[in-house]
């Protein structure tokens, strides 16, 4: 399978490899020996003695490759097999009974959670709500790593103590860093609200408000943004100056350079920070939880909450939080490993997309 | 860049069929893993038969609640006073226990042997999936006199007619009221039906210069501390389920006069306003509480803010008096909400015997009920208890018992999809006190129809 | 993609270490060096103001944490004391370390090899078990709570960190998946050199790729140490019924009463969870950034 793959695909050319090579070992760019025969062998076929042992059986040998492959990967095969085939299926099963987590597995139903997720309005509400924070909170995320990236590599004095106060919002705890937004933007009394009364303006509701609670946590995913930051940073600072300064002779201005050096340079990684935030906004879940419970002024913070989730009005339901409040104060949990597996789907269709266009994500292994 | 194109085609083709092969090779190993996982489910377990009367339990039980700090003092004082009375007993007790604790427990085959759970959100799928053991056989056996216990709150520890819970105390809500803003607007006595709570409410609220609410008479509005859907329907007495368990609220005309009663009341103030407002209140269970700190008149509330007034040492001059009512419904002035605490015996304890002896001390023993009563400060489930001269109850406390005791005292009902009803509901009722609702029959029937779908995917 | 040839020599320092510009090249004046200082310092405000917040209010009474007014009246030291007194922070301090340091060491037995596997060994289905991989970082927790938990309930580890340690052992999807992108940036020259003279596969691995791919190993370490010290979700859903297994951050949200919150108490508790990542992160960074910038997420 894979052999045929690295022989079709033109690409840019590699390091060649030198005679060293011992004899044994296939170039690598698809040779007769189709089996993808093995690197793993170590020395060619030469006995100590200096005969030639072609008659070594060569199903002994391929039996000693896989074993050695096995020994690196097996225990991660192991882990898939556990950890993501055995939970999805019975995922899958399970989203074909009706039952709650105490009578498992309760009576089948075929397809109906499906047929009634159809058609459930929270459903709706939910997966758009999610929906929106990909399309919206995934570039502001890019952006403002990207921007503070940015900033950092111009800074010439102090850039190192920027970078760590940058950085620090990311290492504070999840919980800390909602509960300290939802009170900072308390509206009318919060520090933000009076600083904007001060100067005129009337603060909106934030949390508290249908329209502003997602863009609420908006910010706060991008005040916590260090991470994405750090690897855009490094992305930024490995483009060769020696690029920008042909640019700049070319008469490219700092834009242009930027459009046609950096983003170029850095697409890899722009991919890489693309994919994983939008893989984290879809699992989206405490940040939502905890602001719709602090914001809402119940007191039961982070667990147990599950009657505010989405205050206010649903408008920070998102579609995990959705899954667990079915399958579990709500006890549909046939229909929540419905929900759950319509989301992985999803996400997969997704990646596949995202990587179908920029295959180069799987390339570059020898 | 074309040779590219064409390129990528073949290889998506490729990849296309490497997809299928993948699928199904993926379906494959998924069919054989689903096999092994049901394998690796634990099984209900069938239940035994109870051990014959007169038989002396003894052993290590484990006891699980939600109470901590200071109420959890108190639960140990009586635990060890059953321990004392009981010396061949010996129970290890757990606080901080919520219901999804306890239910994932369970569900794994553990739990404790006796839980207690906050409220009864849970009585439909315990008792349902056998979670919680059918104690009829216990109280049948030991001639367990359940008329000791008023009325509704037998009705709330069953469903249907499997009673796998004894109710433990439960929280009665009422409506406190600021003494000082009454006198100051002249009104004499706290309102007893909606149309008086709403002139009440004009009456006491005061806006700011630049028009904003600086006190509300009484704040209408859902969602916001104990103001709820379930709360507000014993003011017009407002059904949720049928009696064969399906949803009420499209063809009960009473939530309709609650919910226009509110919307009037909401619009009077200004719905926006009235969310800027909420916005500025302290955290319920803080000092800074709204009605601690001045800014309502009229608030309704569980009895426990008789003892946080008390320890936060708030000014305010407060009296209590039950839920206002409807006019229609002036004879039931007097009832109101309750919350009740259960418990009950989980499915894989491995003392059941014991864990009855427990759960008999705690909920038939009028002395330990008192006891229980006057340090966690919630009101006790036994006629005899709520009469008990031991009980430490001032005035105000004694409202609450009244309010518990009272026949036409409600809850909401246990159903065996959890939250589910209350959840959708409580979506609805956010729209249209928002206004976002144009017609209030037609909405309240789209809710039946989603609660009932939901029910009919339930376990 | 544009190809980046990566030069032989894989261990330069990377240049961020001191301060230079880089970027676009252009001709710069004060007006744009004050505004970029402008800027970074609104930034620092902006990034710090909540920090500044959770710090000041861990130190006030409980009354002023619900005020208005944000900056202590009176100064309550005691209230870290009262933290440690109240929660067994100790122990969860201690949990924590031991539910991080474990994992991350367990990850590493796991996802090194397996990562080597994926990037420097050819054998069938490679690409798809690669793919499987990334899938794994797809999973949504919510599909994998229930199955895993009844799972690890037949072994009678519920209840304690247990369920999420182990696993670790049989690989992190995240952590091969970076582990992986950082090795297929090592040239093969080093690998055929060790095959050449004999080496088998795992002492190629634990001779020449291993030292070679210490940075990259650095910053997979540090993201794992991160999550599971921040992590949530998982001591939630496995230790919240023993007392005596919670971690730092479960224990934060969970400093509640039934019918009483001390936010003064729950800040303090939020600095408490910080400060060793602080301190850790102080003298760790070098690597980490160094690691950041020469794992192989380039492709």
């Amino acid at each position: 399978m894979s052999a045929t793959d690295a022989s079709a695909r033109p690409g840019p050319p590699r390091p060649r490899r030198r005679a060293s090579q011992s004899p044994g070992q296939p170039q690598g760019q698809g040779s007769p020996r189709s089996q993808g025969s093995p690197s793993a062998d170590g020395a060619g076929p030469v006995s100590p003695t200096g005969r030639a042992v072609r008659r070594r059986p060569s199903w002994r040998r391929t039996l000693r490759r896989y074993l050695t492959v096995g020994s690196f990967i097996g225990p991660a095969l192991l882990g898939i097999a556990i950890f993501l085939i055995f939970p999805l299926g019975t995922a899958l099963e399970s989203s074909m009974h009706k039952f709650g987590i105490l009578d498992a597995p309760g009576t089948w139903y075929g397809l109906g959670n499906y047929r009634y997720l159809l058609h459930d309005p929270f459903v709706h509400t939910a997966a758009w709500n999610t929906l929106w924070f990909c399309l919206i909170m995934v570039p502001a995320q890019l952006v403002t790593g990207l921007g503070s990236a940015l900033l950092l590599t111009k800074m010439r004095s102090a850039s190192s103590l920027y970078r760590t106060i940058f950085f620090l919002p990311a290492l504070v705890p999840t919980v800390a860093g909602v509960l300290a937004f939802v009170y900072l933007l308390k509206p009318g009394v919060g520090p933000v609200d009076t600083l904007l009364g001060k100067v005129g303006i009337e603060g909106p509701l934030w949390f508290n408000s249908p329209s502003w609670s997602k863009p609420s946590l908006v910010l706060l995913a991008m005040w916590s943004i260090g991470n994405t930051m750090v690897i855009f940073l490094a992305a930024l600072l490995d483009v060769p100056s020696s690029l920008y300064e042909a640019a700049s002779i070319d008469g490219a201005s700092a834009v242009r350079q930027f459009r046609h050096v950096t983003l170029p340079t850095i697409s890899p990684v722009l991919l890489f920070t693309t994919v994983i935030n939008i893989i984290a906004t879809l699992c989206l879940f405490t940040e939502a939880a905890v602001a719709a419970a602090a914001a809402s002024g119940a007191a039961t913070v982070g667990g147990g909450a599950a009657s505010n989730f989405g205050y206010p009005q649903e408008s920070t339901l998102t579609y995990p939080l959705y899954i667990y409040q079915t399958g579990f104060p709500q006890n549909l949990l046939g229909y929540a490993n419905a929900l759950a597996i319509v989301l992985f789907v999803v996400t997969c269709a997704v990646l596949a997309v995202l990587l179908r266009r920029f295959r180069s994500f799987t390339e570059g292994a020898s | 860049m074309k040779g590219h194109l064409r390129q990528s085609h073949r290889d998506g083709a490729k990849v296309a069929r490497r997809h299928r092969t993948r699928l199904v090779g993926m379906v494959a190993i998924g069919a054989a893993i689903i096999t092994a996982a049901a394998a690796c489910t634990p099984s209900t377990h069938a239940s035994k038969p109870i051990a014959s009367p007169g038989v002396t339990a003894s052993g290590t039980i484990t006891f699980w609640h939600f109470f901590t700090d200071r109420e959890s003092a108190a639960i140990k004082g009586v635990v060890g006073d059953f321990e004392a009375s009981h010396p061949n007993i010996k129970v290890i007790v757990k606080d901080g226990q919520d219901d999804d604790k306890m239910t994932q427990a369970i569900a794994a085959g553990g739990g404790p042997d006796v839980g207690l759970s906050y409220s009864t959100d849970i009585v439909g799928k315990f008792c349902q999936s056998g979670a919680w053991q059918d104690l009829t056989p216990y109280i049948k056996r030991d001639k367990v006199d359940l008329s000791q216990i008023p009325g509704p709150v037998l009705n709330y520890t069953q469903y249907n007619n499997k009673r796998c819970t004894m109710p433990f105390l439960n929280d009665a809500y009422g409506i406190y009221y600021n003494k000082t803003m009454f006198a100051a607007a002249g009104i004499t006595e706290p309102p007893k039906t909606l149309d008086e709570l709403t002139a009440d409410a004009k009456k006491l609220t005061k806006f700011n210069p630049d028009g904003s609410i600086k006190v509300a008479g009484f704040d209408p509005s859902f969602g916001v501390y104990e103001n709820s859907a379930a709360h507000f329907a014993p003011m017009t007495g407002a059904k949720w389920l049928t009696d064969d368990g399906k949803s009420a609220i499209g063809t009960d005309p009473a939530w309709q006069d609650l919910l226009n009663w509110q919307k009037s009341l909401v619009d009077w103030y200004g719905y926006n306003k009235l969310t800027k407002f909420n916005a500025t209140f302290g955290d319920e269970f803080s000092a800074q509480n709204a009605f601690e700190a001045g800014k309502l008149a009229i608030n309704m509330d569980g009895e426990w803010r008789i003892a946080s007034i008390a320890a936060d040492k708030s000014k305010v001059d407060y009296g209590v008096a039950p839920i206002p009512v409807s006019a229609a419904r002036a004879s039931t002035y007097g009832s109101g909400y309750i919350t009740g605490n259960v418990i009950g015996i989980s499915r894989g304890s491995k003392n059941p015997e014991a864990a009855w002896t427990f759960i008999k001390y705690l909920t038939t023993n009028t002395d330990a009920m008192v006891k229980l009563a006057n340090g966690i400060k919630n009101v006790p489930t036994l006629t005899s208890a709520l009469n008990s001269p031991n009980l430490s109850a001032d005035a105000n406390f004694k409202l609450f018992l009244q309010i518990s005791a009272n026949p036409a005292t409600s809850t909401t009902p246990p159903s065996g999809a959890g939250t589910t009803y209350q959840d959708d509901m409580q979506a609805f009722v956010d729209k249209w006190q928002a206004g976002k609702v144009s017609n209030l029959g037609t909405g309240l029937t789209q809710v039946d129809s989603q609660i009932n779908q939901a029910l009919s995917i339930a376990g | 993609m544009t190809a980046v040839i990566v030069p032989a020599d894989t261990t330069r320092e990377p240049a961020p270490a001191k301060p230079r510009p880089s970027g676009p090249v252009g001709r710069e004046g004060l007006l744009v060096f004050v505004a970029r200082h402008a800027i970074a310092i609104a930034i620092i405000v902006c990034a710090l103001a909540p920090v500044l917040f959770i710090v000041l209010t861990s130190f006030m009474s409980p009354q002023q944490s619900l005020s208005n007014h944000y900056w202590p009246t009176t100064w309550h030291f005691g209230n870290y004391v009262d933290v440690f007194r109240k929660l067994d922070m100790g122990r969860y301090l201690l949990n924590t370390l031991l539910y991080a340091i474990l994992a991350t060491g367990f990850m590493l037995i796991s996802s090194v090899p397996a990562a080597y596997a994926l990037s420097k060994l050819k054998w069938r289905g490679r690409n798809f078990v690669f793919l499987v991989v990334i899938c794994m970082m797809l999973l949504p927790p919510q599909i994998t709570t229930v199955p895993l938990y009844l799972w690890w309930a037949n072994f009678h580890l519920t209840g304690t960190l247990w369920p999420l340690i182990l696993p670790n052992l049989l690989g992190d999807a995240f952590s091969i998946f970076l582990l992986r992108q950082f090795m297929v940036t090592i040239p093969d020259e080093y690998l055929d050199a060790a095959r050449v003279d004999g080496a088998g596969e795992w002492r190629t691995l634990l001779r020449v790729i291993i030292p070679m791919a210490r940075p990259g190993i650095a910053a997979t370490s540090m993201f794992m140490f991160f999550y599971c010290w921040n992590d949530y979700y998982g001591p939630y859903l496995y230790t919240s019924e023993n007392r005596s297994n919670w971690t730092l951050s479960f224990a934060l949200a969970s400093f509640h009463g039934l019918h009483n919150v001390e936010w003064n108490l729950v800040m303090a508790a939020a600095v408490i969870t910080v400060v060793p990542i602080l301190v850790l992160f102080f003298f760790a960074q070098k690597a980490f950034v160094q690691g950041i910038t020469l794992t192989g997420v380039k492709g």
